[in-house]
């Protein structure tokens, strides 16, 4: 057989070699035999010393373009069979994705926390500060400095636990606003979140321990109209663009004119429904401008500064917002319920 | 309070619908809680006269004929007893509504046909003291002469609805007809009618009749009284009865519904007294002396404070001025001659001995609240002027009027630009003249100044802003625009303590933690049950003088006990792992701030049970906060009692304990009733704040290798790591980066009571690759330090 037909033989049995090979021990086994140290090619090449001297150089090219064509092919074997194999093996270790398995354990803060840190994002973006204070307060801060002298009948709206004649628990996070003046440079723009006390009874709408965060601005040329664009901010951040609200008169010691703020109700836009009791609003805020005589025991001129205040309930919003009907779950505890807070 | 529309009538136009006023009182600052119809929803309910009535055999039903106005009378079939021809009763027509949403149809009964029904009082709701011919068994048959047809509700006096007005604390003057119309002509801009007072007198004079003495006046500021002889007890008319009715008070005779009538239509809570029971003829009014007793109206009896304010008689206290009246004194049908009182006590003193004999009414209500001066005498004559009208007696001439310090008129000025600029709403001052007058004030305007004139009845006004509010409500709060804040920019964001605490609750919460809270005060008790020895200051926590009940009867001196019984909760409703924790202030009144205060530590409290979980989990959360504040601390076996003795520790900087954590104690566990283990733990956060450090720089990447050598010492079980690895540290030298503990192995082979401990340690310099030789002396020397400090030796 000429080298010529023995190439042609080689290259026809190795394509055809080739075409059913389907693993990479197969493949390295022929590119030895063929192409390899010891191989047919390599033998065809040593052989050529008994060619005719004129005949080497296009034998030798022969082969060497066979080998190049070799080379390729297998080369393009290999990557079939690569590719085949990782595909294998990659159906070998499919998983069930559907499988249910327990999720990381992620815990959350109480509903109080989140709505307070809310709040508190909301406000301090308008630039006010968060301030705290005492729980156990003096007397004179809790009601006095708030216009409500001893034995004002005010006091017993609020039902005071008592340390002694002249320390409480603090019935409301207004003593702040008493701190604030006396101790802070003007303008003062404060938030103060905190816990509050009422000797009121546990039961589904009252706790002796529950939240406010108050709000107090003192600055010169305040106006009534600032406190409400203030709470309309507010209001459109935390319940939606649409949200607005609504001023009525009403009476607290420490603020004059006192206004009583409803929003529009978060479950019924307004319509009316059970939760507002079908008038479209929510009761949210206590508010009001700082009475004269509270900035004047605290050291200001009532003359040339004014100021607003508010004070928000948490619980209320909390409530509201996850769904909660009863207050006592608040402070039970219970991880099955606080669990599903995300 | 409530009040009948048609009453306030009498005073002020109400052009428009009950909710309509609703609404507009509502956003004037007159809170209403509701409206009801007295009628409680009676329709087509009308007079008819029973013109024929016959039995219908082996029944109690009648068949009736009834004239109702009509051109036929009408077939009703009734089951009453009383029902007889010629009587004049109340007919449901054919679609008529009743109170409780009953409906009326003409209809069959017993194959008869029965076109409407007869009404009993008991179906109308009528009470007897507003109707005093209800009370008849069955059918309600009228007394008086009616036209048949006539719409029955303006006959018994139901044709009208009563509005429940909420008070705010400052306007006492409100808890009154005259106050609520005086609200409403501003309200509704209508005009406010007072009443025209005059009294007929018929001669004598008051002092022939009774003499009165006020030896209290700083606690009694105004006394008035008049007399009225010959007294004629009867019913009263049905226009007063019915206004009584609507403001839910019930009527009795003639002298008493007029003393109540002017409660309801002025505030002014009177008094009524029989004066041949009043002994001596004298009133006195003082000071209750030491020891005295009182039986009160109510048939109680009371030890008398010396502040209390009686009335009394020339032998001895009768009432509790303000409060309650004596019993023998009461108007009764033989009554003859009356002195009405009607005066102005001390709010404080009323209320002072309201609350010390647990006694509210009706007038201690109103006398703390504040009844004004200024108006006594036109509620003692308006009294009298009804005696007249309703013909009860006769009005003896004079009258009695202690008043010996009359209030000053007050009258504030106001200035209209800072008016408007306190409301942020420009109300023209020519509205303000005309709400100030509306709601009775005098006012005038000079230039930019508002010249207000107080009504006796205003004591809550004050100054300008009161003006400003007074204003701004009628004029109307949904003028009040939203502006923005202006001035100078203010900084805000939370306080360094509110930050650490979100920190905290960031990592807690990607920890698993779920955060609680708790009451503030506990109960004395459920300390106890921490076994906390006896000179532990948390023993005597500083306790509420007035508190709901013992079991919050003091603030909390730890968070623990309220963790303890959460996570006892928590297990005994079935959840199988709970990591919970608290961040809240404990008190320590032992150490009272500069200001006399308890000393508030804000602290976290960890607690954490479950089938994963043990010390080493809960510490680990610790140490992460510790860590993330750049904070390092030692552990050190030991803790509170209430730890389990062999798995407690405290996390510690020098003299600084910061974190105090253990597995819970077998015998606390039993006494929270608490069945599977617990780690809880309690961090003082204020001196994490301290001593937090902020993170700064990071240490750049080493460019050197590193050397790693492992190495297993057994030791004595007694060898706490900690404390070893500590020393390790210390003998390697700065060339070791980091000791790790890998693992503990216990086996026979090691030894009966020995640990081999596997430890990892990694050795590296910042400017070189180490030499073996360096590595091998640094390792020699952590060898010989473990061997001679802790006998522990390579095994």
């Amino acid at each position: 057989m000429s080298v010529v037909d023995t190439l042609r033989e080689i290259r026809e049995r190795v394509e055809s070699e080739l075409g059913s090979i389907d693993t990479s021990a197969a493949l390295d086994a022929l590119r030895v035999k063929v192409l390899g140290k010891k191989g047919e090619l390599t033998a065809l090449l040593k052989g050529m010393g008994q060619l005719a001297p004129e005949d080497r150089p296009k034998v030798g090219a022969q082969i060497n373009e066979v080998r190049a064509w070799l080379t390729e092919k297998m080369d393009e074997a290999q990557e079939r069979i690569h590719n085949a194999e990782q595909e294998a093996a990659m159906k070998a270790e499919t998983i069930d994705v559907t499988e249910p398995r327990a999720l990381p354990t992620v815990g959350s803060a109480h509903p109080i926390t989140l709505v307070m840190n809310e709040l508190i994002e909301c406000f301090s973006g308008m630039g006010f500060d968060v301030m705290e204070g005492p729980e156990v307060e003096l007397d004179h801060y809790n009601f006095e400095l708030m216009n409500l002298p001893k034995n004002h009948p005010a006091r017993d709206a609020q039902d005071t636990f008592y340390m002694d004649d002249n320390i409480v628990l603090r019935t409301h996070t207004s003593p702040m606003q008493a701190r604030a003046m006396l101790t802070r440079p003007l303008p003062i723009r404060i938030i103060c979140p905190g816990r509050v006390y009422r000797a009121d009874e546990v039961d589904a709408t009252h706790s002796p321990v529950f939240h406010q965060m108050e709000g107090l601005v003192i600055d010169e040329h305040v106006k009534m109209s600032d406190l409400r664009g203030t709470l309309e901010a507010f209001a459109k951040k935390l319940y939606g663009e649409g949200t607005t609200t609504r001023f009525r008169p009403s009476f607290f010691p420490f603020t004059e004119p006192s206004a009583e703020v409803d929003m529009t109700c978060v479950a019924c836009h307004g319509k009316g429904c059970s939760i507002c009791k079908g008038t479209g609003w929510i009761e949210v805020l206590g508010s009001g401008m700082v009475h004269p005589h509270v900035l004047e025991m605290c050291g200001i001129d009532s003359t040339k500064y004014a100021g607003f205040a508010f004070g928000i309930g948490l619980e209320r919003i909390a409530m509201q917002r996850y769904g909660i009907r009863d207050m006592r779950l608040l402070y039970e505890g219970d991880a099955r319920l606080f669990s599903q807070l995300r | 309070m409530k009040l009948a529309m048609n009453m306030l009538r009498q005073y002020v136009d109400i052009p428009v619908t009950p909710e309509e006023y609703s609404e507009r009182m509502i956003m004037t600052g007159t809170a209403v809680e509701g409206i009801e119809d007295i009628a409680e929803g009676i329709e087509k309910v009308v007079v008819g006269r029973v013109l024929t009535c016959e039995d219908v055999e082996g029944t109690h039903l009648h068949q009736c004929t009834v004239d109702v106005g009509g051109e036929e009378p009408l077939h009703i079939v009734c089951g009453a007893p009383n029902v007889k021809a010629g009587a004049l009763v109340p007919v449901a027509l054919d679609g008529a509504k009743l109170p409780g949403g009953i409906k009326i149809k003409k209809g069959k009964l017993r194959g008869m046909v029965s076109e409407g029904m007869l009404c009993a009082a008991t179906e109308l709701k009528i009470p007897q003291e507003l109707y005093p011919s209800v009370g008849d068994e069955g059918l309600l048959i009228f007394n008086e002469d009616y036209p048949v047809g006539s719409d029955i509700r303006p006959i018994v006096g139901i044709d009208d609805t009563a509005v429940d007005f909420e008070i705010l604390a400052n306007r006492p003057d409100c808890l009154c007809a005259m106050g609520i119309a005086r609200e409403t002509a501003a309200a509704l801009n209508t005009e406010f009618k007072a009443p025209v007072i005059t009294v007929k007198e018929a001669g004598g004079s008051f002092d022939d009749e009774v003499k009165v003495t006020v030896e209290a006046p700083d606690l009694c500021p105004r006394y008035a009284a008049r007399v009225i002889k010959n007294v004629r007890i009867k019913e009263s008319p049905l226009w007063l009865r019915k206004y009584l009715h609507g403001a839910g008070l019930r009527a009795i005779n003639n002298i008493v519904d007029i003393t109540n009538y002017v409660m309801i239509e002025y505030g002014h809570p009177m008094h009524a007294f029989d004066l041949s029971k009043v002994r001596g003829r004298e009133i006195v009014v003082r000071r209750a002396h030491e020891g005295e007793m009182l039986t009160t109206l109510d048939g109680n009896e009371h030890a008398l404070r010396t502040d209390d304010l009686v009335i009394c008689d020339k032998e001895r206290a009768t009432g509790l001025a303000g409060v309650m009246g004596g019993e023998e004194s009461e108007i009764v049908e033989g009554t003859t001659d009356v002195m009405f009182e009607c005066a102005s006590f001390d709010r404080t003193a009323i209320r002072l001995t309201s609350r010390a004999h647990g006694m509210r009414t009706e007038a201690s209500g109103r006398f703390e609240r504040g009844v004004a001066c200024g108006t006594v005498m036109d509620a003692l004559n308006r009294a009298c002027q009804l005696v007249n009208e309703l013909d009860a007696g006769d009005v003896v001439s004079g009258c009695f009027d202690f008043y010996p310090n009359p209030k000053p008129q007050k009258v504030i000025t106001a200035n209209v630009q800072r008016v408007q600029e306190r409301a942020g709403v420009d109300i023209p001052a020519e509205d303000m003249v005309k709400i100030m007058r509306k709601l009775q004030f005098g006012c005038e305007l000079e230039g930019d100044t508002l010249t207000v004139t107080v009504p006796s009845f205003r004591e809550d006004m004050d100054g300008e802003a009161d003006v400003c509010e007074e204003c701004l409500r009628i004029y109307g709060y949904e003028h009040i625009g939203a502006t923005n804040l202006r001035g100078e920019t203010t900084q805000g964001g939370v306080s360094p303590m509110k930050a650490l605490k979100d920190r905290i609750m960031r990592l807690l919460t990607g920890l698993g933690y779920l955060e609680i809270m708790n009451f503030s005060f506990t109960g004395v008790s459920e300390i106890k049950k921490l076994g906390l020895p006896e000179e532990d200051l948390r023993n005597q926590s500083m306790p509420i003088r007035n508190p709901l009940g013992e079991d919050t009867a003091v603030m909390r001196p730890t968070l623990v006990c309220d963790m303890m019984r959460t996570l006892a909760f928590n297990q005994n409703h079935s959840t199988e792992t709970a990591c919970l924790y608290e961040m809240a202030a404990v008190f320590d009144h032992h150490h009272p701030t500069e200001e006399g205060l308890p000393t508030e530590t804000q602290t976290l409290c960890l607690g954490a049970y479950g089938p994963n979980v043990d010390f080493f989990t809960v510490r680990g959360a610790l140490e992460a906060i510790l860590r993330m504040c750049g904070i390092t601390c030692e552990v050190e076996a030991g803790g509170d009692c209430y730890y389990h003795p062999g798995r407690k520790a405290k996390l510690v900087r020098g003299r600084d304990v910061f974190a105090v954590l253990g597995e819970v104690h077998p015998a606390v566990r039993e006494k929270f009733d608490m069945p599977k283990r617990a780690v809880v733990a309690e961090l003082n956060l204020q001196l994490l704040l301290t001593y937090a450090k902020p993170m700064g720089e990071m240490k750049p990447l080493p460019r050197f290798p590193a050397m790693q050598r492992d190495l297993a010492l057994v030791m004595d079980e007694a060898v706490t790591v900690g404390p070893l690895m500590a020393d390790m540290r210390k003998a390697a030298g700065k060339l070791l980066e980091s000791i790790e503990m890998v693992d503990v192995y216990r086996a026979a082979q090691i030894g009966e009571g020995k640990k081999s401990v596997a430890f990892s340690l990694t050795f590296r310099a910042p400017d070189r690759t180490l030499t073996d030789e360096e590595v091998t002396k640094a390792m020699d020397k952590v060898l010989k330090t473990c061997s001679d400090k802790y006998s522990a030796n390579i095994r």
